[in-house]
């Protein structure tokens, strides 16, 4: 679906998609809150303007916006949304374990956040880390390959 | 690993912004390949070599460990 909207305007339509949502959440909860919901229009209003105008500057962060990120910029940002998967992890596992130890009801979330992290690395190195097995080059002619550890 | 892309470029009379455009990648990408701080992925060394008319192993010199001045 993502390849039918331009590239500049892709980020900026994430970000609006779940502004919005943000907002839709505060006016159905109702209350006297009501008006947190015009605050998140107006927040992605903003952000998603700076982000479309960011997405026309040629720096890493305006390729990145623009959804034109080279091989370098996409490095980057893979490396970083893995450290922020480790943050969470660590910091879920973290939350996890003090509420075990004063006995707090609340530690439900850190536990699905770890739980989800930990499934998502998971699942990262069945998709991304199968390699074929094979067989050695060499095992089809009698020779065997030469062991790593000597025993 | 030290590179030539900064020597050949300039050579060919080149700037860091053609050179990006002729490659694909972006003018901040051919700054870090040219410090040394970004080694290409193999697709992408072959694109630059190419570019040049240089083998790979002439266009970076794995045996340098010091960065392309």
């Amino acid at each position: 679906m993502m390849t039918f909207i331009p590239p500049r305007l892709r980020k900026p339509a994430v970000y609006a998609v779940a502004g919005l949502s943000f907002a839709a959440a505060w006016l159905v909860h109702g209350g006297h809150l009501w008006f947190v919901s015009i605050m998140a229009v107006i927040g992605t209003a903003a952000a998603v303007v700076r982000l479309y105008r960011l997405g026309g500057t040629d720096t890493d962060e305006g390729a990145r916006a623009g959804s034109r990120a080279d091989e370098r910029q996409q490095l980057v940002s893979l490396r970083s949304r893995a450290l922020a998967c480790n943050l969470a992890a660590v910091t879920s596992f973290i939350g996890l374990t003090v509420a075990i130890a004063v006995g707090g009801a609340w530690g439900w979330p850190f536990l699905v956040t770890f739980l989800i992290t930990g499934y998502g690395y998971l699942l990262g190195v069945g998709n991304y880390g199968v390699a074929e097995e094979g067989t050695p080059d060499d095992a089809d002619t009698g020779r065997q390959t030469r062991p790593p550890v000597r025993s | 690993m030290r590179n030539r892309v900064r020597e050949q470029r300039r050579q060919r009379g080149l700037s860091q912004a053609e050179l990006a455009d002729a490659l694909g990648v972006s003018r901040q990408t051919v700054i870090s390949i040219e410090s040394g701080r970004y080694m290409p992925s193999l697709p992408l060394a072959f694109t630059i070599a190419r570019f040049f008319d240089l083998t790979v192993d002439k266009m970076f010199d794995p045996d340098d460990e010091e960065a392309g001045a």
